[in-house]
């Protein structure tokens, strides 16, 4: 049988009170029934000397009928079992008990022992020496208590002539006082403090219980089903970490590491969606390229022939042209699953933006989409691979068009050249510490973009923080939210190495700052205040703003939903059911990643959505991850 | 009757082999055709070409075991490999096994005609001049 620790716990406390109590308890009635006992005999110590007192000229004078009635009204009182006198001899003299007057009482009974068990009879004895608790015959404890009547002059000068001088011990009072009230109160008392330490050891194991209920029983069973279920597989679970203590930090790990198992797990599914895709696209070549061959072949073989009947060979051109796509497209399909970089050329961007429209004019006309153009004119040529930003620009427009339905709508396609800015466009790829450490974490992804992996540190507090990869925006991520104002220093998550380089000021508010490392850019910091948004990268706000070639395509469509924003770009999502395949945007940023330009996309439920292609006009050398890594720079 | 061949064409697609004859048979070359690995390495032309074009991924054994037999048999004649995964890795591989050159399905008329054309030109730089 498994016993939980909160039984064991709570058994261990209740063992060591209830001992500790009943010490206590033991000690308490002790000192309380001698604290009695003492009492008592105080008190049977008085009476006696009163009944002395009161009887004494009584026995002076002689009066034996009325030192006999003393006695037994002495006698008689509550308390008082019996109240007798010895005279020198040991015999009784008077009694309350007149049954016993004239019986002679030994000198090793329990009255007399006292004095009498030395070879020389006692003549003083201490109040405790003089007291003694024997049973009565009903079996209540009696406390007896003797008082020797001393001679005094006036005992030995009195008329009967009774004492001599020379004796010291005349006679012995001895009283008789009931014990029984006292034994009741302190076997009434002895119950109450059993019951009191029974009530202790009770509560203090409740105490014990509730405490071990709400502080680890709760959270641990918590965290049991939590792992039972991320043993299922379920890496959504999250359990609740409200605790302060180390079971809410452990709740926190947890939910951090499940977290980052999830991200994980969605990382290699995708993965495995990405080898899917080169597998079919691989698949799909071969069965496609031969069917394709056919008609290539064919029709490029015809079209010479019939060179002299321009109206057919301008036919077959279109079909020649149009499969020649169909191969690139297909080629695009293994390229972008095999990630192969694009050939650039000079490309005028709206040749390609007339021709892709050209492929799909039909289609469009057909489900009543039309297009509004506006294509800047004299637009610079832009270093591309032509057939692949096609592909972008008729995938982009088909996409349109599928957003808006059989309802019929409008495209608006534009072009121009843009210069843009490097703050909140520029997205750092490459980030180190100053050991070399990558900072960039694939695992956390700020809008697209893998975030940079930053260590917060305040009051002794680690916080993973993950940055905005986007130069400039400061949608930050971290585990634990900090109060705005308050400063933090940073560190290399992996190495610890400090990211501070307190001897720069932040340019807003004056703070210390912290720095990572990007690549060729060099040195990208940020204030380390909380709430501060000041960024600063020297190379990046030097070299002013990048010229790129834009393309929008804007639809007056159904929108899309911001839960829809975050995956529009996974492969094999789609939000047209059975219609889509869900790779044509997934092979447009592909495509676009390639060219080291940017897509964005805005749009909402209902009011239509644009897209937004970017491509530099000097576009970057190859990332420096993939070409060479880079130590500290 | 016993014909002789310039080229032999080794592809289970017949559509391909069809296109390979239109194409090559305008130019004036006699070719002739094989679906698999085991009837092009029997097939009579393979004596008498002048060139074997041959698809990578054929049924049962690989284009690339016919590139070798060809290669053992008839070392002076050049084979161009027919491929559908354009891949550097492929070419490589074909390259090893012997061919002579490289050609990415799907491809048009003009393709063809100067891949042939090329290879026939380097072997013949090589050995002896005779054209039709």
């Amino acid at each position: 049988m498994k016993l939980r620790i909160g039984i064991m716990a709570i058994l261990g406390v209740a063992v060591v009170t209830a001992v500790a109590i009943g010490l206590m308890a033991g000690f308490i009635l002790r000192a309380h029934r001698q604290a009695l006992l003492a009492q008592l005999m105080q008190g049977a110590d008085q009476i006696s000397e009163t009944i002395g007192s009161s009887t004494f000229y009584d026995m002076l004078e002689n009066r034996r009928p009325a030192l006999h009635r003393e006695i037994v009204t002495i006698g008689a009182q509550k308390g008082i079992e019996r109240v007798r006198l010895f005279n020198g001899t040991g015999r009784i003299k008077f009694s309350s008990d007149d049954a016993e007057a004239g019986r002679m009482m030994s000198e090793q009974g329990a009255a007399c022992a006292g004095c009498h068990s030395a070879e020389t009879p006692l003549e003083k004895l201490p109040t405790t020496a003089r007291a003694r608790i024997f049973r009565a015959a009903d079996g209540h404890r009696v406390l007896g208590m003797i008082r020797p009547i001393y001679n005094e002059t006036r005992c030995w000068n009195a008329g009967c002539h009774a004492h001599k001088r020379d004796e010291t011990v005349l006679g012995v009072l001895d009283l008789h006082l009931s014990l029984a009230d006292a034994d009741q109160r302190i076997a009434s008392d002895q119950r109450q403090m059993i019951l009191l330490a029974l009530l202790a050891i009770a509560a203090s194991s409740l105490l014990l219980w509730w405490l071990n209920e709400r502080l680890i029983v709760q959270p641990v069973a918590e965290l049991i089903a939590g792992t039972r279920k991320v043993a299922e597989g379920d890496l959504h679970t999250t359990i609740p970490a409200t605790a302060g203590h180390e079971l809410g930090d452990l709740a926190r790990s947890f939910n951090d590491m499940t977290r980052r198992l999830g991200e994980a797990q969605r990382q290699l599914t995708q993965a495995d969606k990405l080898a899917s895709v080169g597998r079919l696209a691989a698949g799909v070549a071969h069965e496609i390229n031969n069917p394709l061959t056919g008609v290539l072949t064919y029709a490029s073989f015809l079209q010479k022939r019939l060179q002299d009947r321009p109206e057919m060979a301008q036919d077959l051109e279109v079909i020649v042209r149009e499969t020649k796509r169909c191969r690139d497209i297909v080629r695009g399909l293994l390229d972008f699953s095999r990630q192969t970089p694009p050939q650039h050329h000079p490309t005028d961007l709206n040749e390609i933006v007339r021709r892709g429209v050209a492929v799909i004019m039909n289609q469009l006309v057909l489900r009543s989409v039309a297009l509004d153009f506006s294509l800047a004119e004299g637009l610079e040529a832009v270093p591309a691979d032509a057939n692949q930003i096609q592909q972008v620009i008729v995938n982009l427009i088909m996409n349109a068009a599928d957003a808006i339905g059989d309802g019929g709508g409008t495209i608006f396609v534009s072009t121009r050249t843009v210069d843009v800015p490097a703050r909140g466009f520029t997205v750092i790829r490459t980030a180190r510490c100053p050991k070399g450490c990558d900072l960039i974490d694939p695992g956390t992804r700020i809008g697209r973009y893998p975030g940079v992996k930053v260590l917060r540190r305040q009051n002794d507090r680690d916080t993973l923080v993950h940055l905005d990869p986007v130069y400039g925006r400061v949608n930050h991520r971290a585990t634990e939210p900090l109060e705005a104002g308050t400063l933090a220093s940073y560190a290399c998550p992996r190495c610890r190495a400090r990211l501070d380089v307190p001897e720069h000021k932040c340019g807003d508010c004056g703070s210390p700052v912290f720095a990572v490392t990007a690549g060729e850019r060099g040195r990208i910091e940020w204030c380390t205040r909380k709430g501060c948004h000041w960024t600063r990268c020297e190379s990046l706000d030097a070299q002013g703003p990048q010229r790129f070639a834009e393309v929008s395509v804007r639809d007056t469509g159904k929108g899309i939903t911001p839960d829809d924003l975050d995956h529009l770009f996974e492969p094999f999502f789609t939000t047209k059911g059975n219609r889509g395949l869900g790779l044509g945007l997934a092979v447009t940023w592909g495509i676009v990643e390639g060219h080291g330009g940017s897509i964005d996309v805005t749009g909402e439920p209902g009011k239509g959505a644009c897209f937004v292609v970017r491509l530099p006009h000097q576009p970057p050398a190859p990332r420096p991850s993939e070409a060479q890594p880079r130590g500290a720079a | 009757m016993s014909a002789t061949w310039d080229v032999l064409v080794v592809d289970d697609e017949a559509v391909i082999r069809d296109a390979v004859r239109l194409i090559l048979g305008a130019e004036g070359w006699r070719v002739a055709g094989a679906e698999d690995a085991e009837s092009a390495l029997s097939h009579e032309a393979l004596a008498s070409c002048r060139l074997v074009l041959c698809d990578m991924m054929l049924p049962g054994q690989s284009g690339l075991e016919v590139v070798r037999e060809v290669r053992r048999r008839r070392p002076e004649v050049p084979i161009v490999l027919i491929t559908g995964y354009a891949t550097a890795e492929n070419a490589t591989r074909a390259i090893e096994a012997g061919a002579s050159a490289f050609l990415a399905k799907p491809f048009d008329d003009t393709e063809l005609l100067n891949q042939v054309r090329s290879v026939l030109e380097r072997t013949d730089d090589a050995g002896k001049e005779e054209r039709p």
